[in-house]
C-alpha cells in the first residue's frame, strides 16, 4: 500500500491533471442526467434541473470524487454531500429570509421543500456518487482490498432474506409489507406479496454486500451502513420506484413522507438487521477462509478479545446508564420501562449494561480516536432509539409495533437519552480500551495490530454519520 | 507547542468563526459564540489532524452537529435558563432551525478546523509527536517456576503494576507453559489429549517476558539468577543471567523417593505432561507386550499397575488407569478381565486423608467395586526391574507409579535461606523472606503462615492461587512505600475424582468455614468437572476439554502409542 501511495506522488502532474478534468466531465454527464431525471420525476423545469444538476456534478467531482472509490462508497458520499447541500441551500437560506416569521413558519417552510430533498438524494448523490464510484473503482489510485463477488451476493442475499424473514415475522400478521408499503394498494394473492417481500428484501441485501464489502469492517459499521442503506431505499423504493411501478404520480411531499412514516422505520430495522447479519456472514466467512490462514494469525485469538470487550461494554453501558438516567426519567421512558425508585433505577442499570456489552461486541473495532469513538457513540444511540422504544419495547409489551408518525414525536424526546447513553458508553469503551492497551502498545506486535483497527483515512465513515445521524434524526422531527 | 494546546487554539478559532451559522439561526449571539468556540475546542482537541482531509471534516463536522443540537439548543439551553429541557416533540419541532443551524455550523467548524490545521503545519511546522514512552527500567522482578504459583503471580503482578512503566517483569520456567495439574490424570487415562490441559505462558501473559530456561543457582549478594545455558545478550550480561531487584520462588515441589534409589529407578513420576504421557504409552505398551505373552504369570506382571500413594494424585491416577485398561481390553480379546490390576498402595488405613474419613472410605468402596485393589497400612520399602517390594511381600509389576511424597524444589537446598524440615523456604506472613529484602516464596516450595490462624497453609493449587495475589499485592504495595498485607485463607474445600461419573467433594460453607459439606456420586462427578472447567485457563482450552469429555461418551478411549518408550 505504502509503495503504491509513494508511485502516486511520482506520477506527472499532467496525468493527475487530465484525470481530474475526466472525473469531472464524468460528474458533469452524472449531474447532467441525474437534473434531467429530476424534471421528469417532479415535473421541474429541464433547463433549472439539468444546471442544478451540473453543478452538483462539478462540485462532487472537484471535492469528493478521490473518496468516491468504489460505487457503494460513492454512493453514501453522494447522498451525505446531497444531504448537506438541502441543508444549507434550501433548509438554511429559508432560514435567512423567513427568520423574522417565526419558528412554526420555518418548519413549514422545511416541509415544503421536502420534495427537493428527495429529488437531491434520488436525482444528484445517488447518480453521481454512483457513476464517480464506478469510475474511482475502474480507475483505482491506490491498491484496493481485493473484492469477492460471492461473498457479496451470498453473504447479502442471505443477510436480506433473513432480514426480510424476521421483519416479516413482525408485520406480516397486521399484513402489513413496509418494504412495499409505496406500491399502495397490492391486488395481488398474499402469497404474491409474500414473494414479492422477499424479492425487494434480496435485492436490497444482495446490492448492499455489492457495493459494501469494502467499506464495512465490523458489525457496528455495517449495522451504520444498513441503517443508512435503509434510509436511502425508503427514498428510492417507497417514495420514488414503486410508484412508478404501480403507475401513479410520484409524490415527494412531507405528507406522502408522514403517510408512509412506517415504512420508514420499517426500512430502518430491515437495514440494522440486514447489516448485522450481513457482518456475522461476512466475518464467518472472513473468519472460515482468512483468518484460519496460520499465515494471518494475530498474537491474542479473537476469543479473548471478544471476552473482554463485553466486559468493557458491560462498564461502559452503566456508566452510559448512569449518565442519561436523568434524561430518560424526565422524559417518562425510564418510569414506563423499569419502574420507579430503587429497583426501577437497578432493572435500568442492567438492562443498560447488557445493551453496552452489545456495543462491545459490536463496535470494538471501530474507533480510534475520541471523536470517532463518540461518533460511532451517537450512532449506536440512535440505532438504539429505532430498535428500543419504537419497536421492541411496543413488540414486548403489547406484542404490536406502532411505527407512526404519532408514536414517533411521543417518543422524540427519549431520543436524546438514547444519543447521550450511545455516546457516554462508546467514550466508556474507548477510554477502558485505552487503558488496556497502554502498556501493550509497546509490543510493536500489538501495536501493529491496533493501527490495523483504525479506519483508514478516505472511508466514507464521516459521511456515513451525517447521513444516517441527519436524516435519522431529521425525518421523525420533519415528518411528524 | 503542545499538540492538544494548538488543537485547541485552532478548534477556538475554527469555533468562534463557524458560529456565524449559530447567530443566524440560533440568535442569542454571545451564548452562540460562546458554544461554537467551546465545541470547536473539543472537536479540534479529540481529533488526530490528518492532512488536507476536507471533505471528511466537513462531513464529521456536519454530523457532530444533529447530537449537539439536541444536546444544547433543546437541553441544554432551555436547562441553564431555568426552564424544563424542550423536548416535547412540538418544542423540538420549533427548535429546527437550530438544527440546520448546528449542522451548517459542524460543518464550517470542520472545514476550518482542517484549513487552519494545515496552514498551521505549513507554517509553524508539523505537530509534534508524541514521543513513545520507553520506559526506563527501575525495579525489575523476576519469578521463578511456571506452574500456578508463579503464572497467577506474574498475571497479579501485571494487574497491579499495569500503569507502572519503570516496573519490568520476567518468568524463568523449565516449561513454556502451565500444567493443569488436576486433569492431569485423564491425560493417563486416555480421556484427554495432553495440549489441552496445558496453557502457553507466552499467549497468557502480556506484559511479562517469559525465559524458558533452568535455573542453575542464584546468587543471592549479586542479585541475579543464573541459567543453564543461553545465548550472550546485552549490558554487559550474558543471557544465561538475569538480575534482579525482587525475586519470587515459585518453583514448586518434585518427587519424594525418601532417599530409595531403585525407586526413582524403576518407577515412573506423576507430575509433567511428559510423566502422564509416558505412563499412558506404557500402559498401552504393556497391553501389547501381554497380548503375545504366553506365560500367565509374565502376563500377569504385564498387566499389574502399582501406584504408590492414597493421595488426590494416586487415587485420581489409579482411577483412571482402572478404568481405561479395563476399558481397551475390549481391543485385545486374547487377554481377561481377571488378568488386569490396578492395585493402590498407601501407608494408612484409608485413602484421601485430605477429606474427611467418611468419604475416603467411599471412595474405596467405590474404586474397589469397579476393581481397584487396595494394600492399605503398607509401605513400599524397595523395588527391582518388574518387582515392587512391599512392607509386606513383593508383587511382581512391570508398572511402578511415584505419587507418595513430594519435597520443595532441590535448587533450594543450596540457597542460605531459612528453611523448614520439609525443605521449604521460610516465609513470614506476608510471604517475604525474613531479613532478605526483596525476597519472596510461595506455594509448595514456601513454609506459609496463615497470618490470621497461624496455621501452616496446605501447599496445593488453591492456596498457591490466593497467596500469589497477596504476594503481587504485597510487592506493588512495597514499591509503593505502603505497609504489607498478611495473607489469608480459608480452604473452599476438596474435590476427587474416583472413577467413571464418581467423586467425591468435601466444600466448606462459606461464612462458616469450620462446616463443611460432603457430596459424592454423580453429582460431586459433575461438581468436579464443573469447577475445575471453569478454573482451566483459557477459552479455547476449555473449549478443547469439553469436546474431548463430549466425544468420550460416544466414542473409545484412544490405545494409539504416541511416544516410543525405552
Amino acid at each position: 500500500m505504502a509503495n503504491t501511495q509513494a508511485a502516486m506522488t511520482m506520477q506527472p502532474a499532467t496525468e493527475l491533471s487530465g484525470r481530474a478534468w475526466l472525473e469531472i466531465l464524468v460528474g458533469l454527464f452524472a449531474g447532467g442526467l441525474g437534473g434531467a431525471l429530476q424534471s421528469v420525476l417532479a415535473r421541474t423545469s429541464l433547463s433549472h434541473s439539468i444546471l442544478y444538476g451540473l453543478f452538483f456534478g462539478l462540485a462532487f467531482a472537484i471535492f469528493f470524487a478521490k473518496r468516491a472509490t468504489s460505487p457503494g462508497a460513492g454512493l453514501i458520499w453522494g447522498l451525505a454531500f446531497a444531504f448537506l447541500v438541502w441543508i444549507v441551500i434550501p433548509a438554511g437560506a429559508a432560514l435567512v429570509f423567513s427568520r423574522s416569521m417565526g419558528s412554526q413558519r420555518m418548519l413549514i417552510d422545511a416541509r415544503e421543500h421536502f420534495p427537493q430533498l428527495v429529488a437531491f438524494l434520488i436525482c444528484f448523490g445517488m447518480p453521481v456518487g454512483v457513476s464517480l464510484g464506478i469510475w474511482g473503482a475502474l480507475h483505482p489510485k491506490v491498491a484496493q482490498v481485493k473484492f469477492n463477488w460471492g461473498r457479496a451476493i451470498i453473504a447479502g442475499g442471505f443477510a436480506g432474506t433473513i432480514g426480510g424473514l424476521i421483519f416479516s415475522g413482525w408485520v406480516a400478521s397486521g399484513n402489513y409489507f413496509p418494504l412495499l408499503a409505496g406500491y399502495g394498494e397490492l391486488h395481488v394473492s398474499r402469497a404474491a406479496i409474500i414473494i414479492l417481500h422477499f424479492s425487494f428484501a434480496v435485492m436490497i441485501g444482495v446490492t448492499f454486500g455489492i457495493l459494501f464489502q469494502r467499506d464495512v469492517r465490523g458489525y457496528g459499521s455495517c449495522m451504520g451502513w444498513g441503517l443508512a442503506y435503509g434510509i436511502f431505499w425508503w427514498f428510492l423504493g417507497q417514495l420514488t420506484l414503486l410508484p412508478i411501478v404501480a403507475h401513479q404520480p410520484i409524490d415527494w411531499s412531507a405528507d406522502r413522507g408522514a403517510a408512509i412514516f412506517g415504512s420508514l422505520v420499517g426500512h430502518i430495522l430491515h437495514g440494522l438487521i440486514l447489516g448485522v447479519v450481513y457482518a456475522a456472514l461476512d466475518r464467518f466467512w472472513v473468519r472460515l477462509f482468512i483468518q484460519s490462514d496460520p499465515l494471518n494469525r494475530e498474537v491474542e485469538g479473537s476469543g479473548v478479545h471478544f471476552l473482554r470487550s463485553m466486559g468493557w461494554g458491560a462498564a461502559a453501558g452503566i456508566a452510559g446508564g448512569i449518565i442519561s438516567s436523568p434524561v430518560l426519567f424526565a422524559t417518562g421512558i425510564l418510569p414506563r420501562v423499569a419502574g420507579l425508585g430503587l429497583r426501577g433505577f437497578a432493572l435500568h442499570l442492567v438492562v443498560s449494561a447488557l445493551i453496552g456489552v452489545t456495543y462491545g461486541l459490536l463496535f470494538r473495532n471501530e474507533a480510534a480516536s475520541l471523536g470517532h469513538g463518540v461518533a460511532w457513540g451517537w450512532l449506536f444511540g440512535l440505532i438504539w432509539w429505532y430498535a428500543g422504544p419504537l419497536t421492541l419495547q411496543p413488540l414486548f409489551l403489547t406484542g404490536e409495533c406502532d411505527w407512526s408518525t404519532a408514536a414517533a414525536s411521543a417518543l422524540l424526546p427519549s431520543m436524546m437519552g438514547h444519543l447521550i447513553y450511545g455516546a457516554v458508553t462508546a467514550l466508556t469503551f474507548l477510554l477502558l480500551e485505552r487503558r488496556f492497551t497502554r502498556w501493550l502498545l509497546l509490543d510493536p506486535r500489538i501495536a501493529a495490530r491496533e493501527a490495523r483497527k483504525i479506519r483508514p483515512v478516505g472511508t466514507p465513515a464521516p459521511a456515513l454519520w451525517l447521513l444516517a445521524l441527519g436524516l435519522g434524526v431529521l425525518l421523525p422531527v420533519l415528518l411528524g | 507547542m503542545n499538540r492538544i494546546f494548538r488543537r485547541t487554539l485552532l478548534g477556538m478559532l475554527a469555533g468562534a468563526l463557524a458560529s456565524t451559522a449559530l447567530v443566524i439561526t440560533v440568535g442569542q449571539p454571545l451564548l452562540s459564540i460562546v458554544l461554537g468556540i467551546l465545541v470547536g475546542a473539543g472537536y479540534s482537541a479529540s481529533l488526530k489532524p490528518t492532512r488536507e482531509t476536507y471533505v471528511d471534516n466537513v462531513m464529521a463536522g456536519g454530523a457532530l452537529g444533529v447530537p449537539l443540537w439536541g444536546l444544547i439548543s433543546v437541553i441544554a439551553v432551555p436547562v441553564f435558563s431555568s426552564r424544563m429541557p424542550e423536548w416535547d416533540a412540538e418544542q423540538m419541532r420549533l427548535h429546527f432551525p437550530a438544527l440546520v443551524g448546528w449542522v451548517i455550523y459542524g460543518a464550517a467548524l470542520g472545514l476550518l478546523t482542517q484549513t487552519f490545521s494545515d496552514l498551521a503545519s505549513r507554517f509553524l511546522g508539523p505537530e509534534s509527536e508524541p514521543e513513545l514512552a520507553i520506559p526506563q527500567i527501575e525495579t525489575r522482578i523476576v519469578i521463578l517456576g511456571g506452574g500456578f504459583a508463579g503464572m497467577r503471580t506474574a498475571e497479579c503482578l501485571e494487574a497491579e503494576l499495569r500503569a507502572n512503566p519503570e516496573v519490568s517483569l520476567t518468568l524463568v520456567s523449565e516449561t513454556n507453559a502451565l500444567l493443569f495439574t488436576p486433569m492431569l490424570a485423564e491425560v493417563a487415562g486416555s480421556s484427554l489429549e495432553p495440549s489441552h490441559i496445558s496453557t502457553p505462558l507466552r499467549s497468557t501473559l502480556h506484559r511479562t517476558e517469559f525465559v524458558r530456561g533452568r535455573v542453575t543457582g542464584i546468587d543471592l549478594e549479586g542479585r541475579r539468577v543464573l541459567l543453564a545455558s543461553g545465548p550472550a545478550g546485552g549490558d554487559g550480561m550474558s543471557a544465561g543471567e538475569i538480575a534482579y531487584d525482587h525475586l519470587v520462588f515459585a518453583l514448586g515441589a518434585v518427587s519424594n523417593y525418601l532417599g530409595m534409589a531403585n525407586l526413582e529407578k524403576y518407577s515412573f513420576n506423576f507430575k509433567s505432561l511428559l510423566d502422564a504421557i509416558r505412563i499412558r504409552n506404557h500402559v498401552i505398551e504393556m497391553f501389547e507386550r501381554a497380548d503375545r505373552e504366553l506365560d500367565p504369570a509374565t502376563r500377569k506382571a504385564l498387566l499389574t499397575f502399582v501406584i504408590a500413594g492414597g493421595g488426590f494424585a494416586g487415587v485420581e491416577l489409579a482411577g483412571a488407569l482402572n478404568d481405561y485398561a479395563h476399558g481397551i481390553l475390549a481391543d485385545y480379546p486374547k487377554l481377561r478381565r481377571d488378568e488386569v490390576s490396578v492395585m493402590l498402595v498407601h501407608s494408612r488405613d484409608h485413602i484421601l486423608p485430605e477429606l474427611s474419613e467418611s468419604l475416603g472410605r467411599y471412595a474405596q468402596e467405590r474404586m474397589a467395586a469397579r476393581g481397584v485393589v487396595f494394600r492399605l497400612n503398607t509401605r513400599i520399602s524397595d523395588a527391582r526391574a518388574g518387582v515392587v517390594i512391599l512392607s509386606d511381600g513383593e508383587i511382581r509389576a512391570e508398572t511402578l507409579v511415584w505419587t507418595a511424597g513430594t519435597a520443595p524444589n532441590p535448587l533450594l537446598k543450596a540457597l542460605s535461606l531459612d528453611k523448614d524440615k520439609r525443605g521449604a523456604l521460610v516465609v513470614d506472613d506476608t510471604l517475604a523472606v525474613p531479613g532478605r529484602a526483596g525476597i519472596w516464596a510461595l506455594g509448595d516450595c514456601a513454609a506459609v503462615i496463615d497470618g490470621k490462624t497461624k496455621k501452616p497453609c496446605p501447599p496445593t493449587a488453591q492456596f498457591a492461587l490466593r497467596e500469589a495475589q497477596t504476594l503481587a499485592k504485597n510487592i506493588r504495595k512495597q514499591l509503593a512505600g505502603e505497609a504489607l498485607q498478611r495473607f489469608h485463607f480459608d480452604s473452599l474445600g476438596a474435590l476427587c475424582v474416583v472413577g467413571h461419573q464418581t467423586a467425591c467433594a468435601e466444600l466448606t460453607v462459606p461464612f462458616a468455614r469450620t462446616y463443611s459439606l460432603r457430596f459424592s456420586g454423580l453429582l460431586a462427578w459433575l461438581m468436579w468437572r464443573g469447577i475445575y472447567l471453569g478454573k482451566l485457563p483459557g477459552l479455547e482450552r476449555k473449549i478443547r476439554v469439553l469436546v474431548d469429555w463430549t466425544v468420550e461418551l460416544f466414542f473409545p478411549r484412544d490405545i494409539v502409542q504416541t511416544i516410543e518408550l525405552k
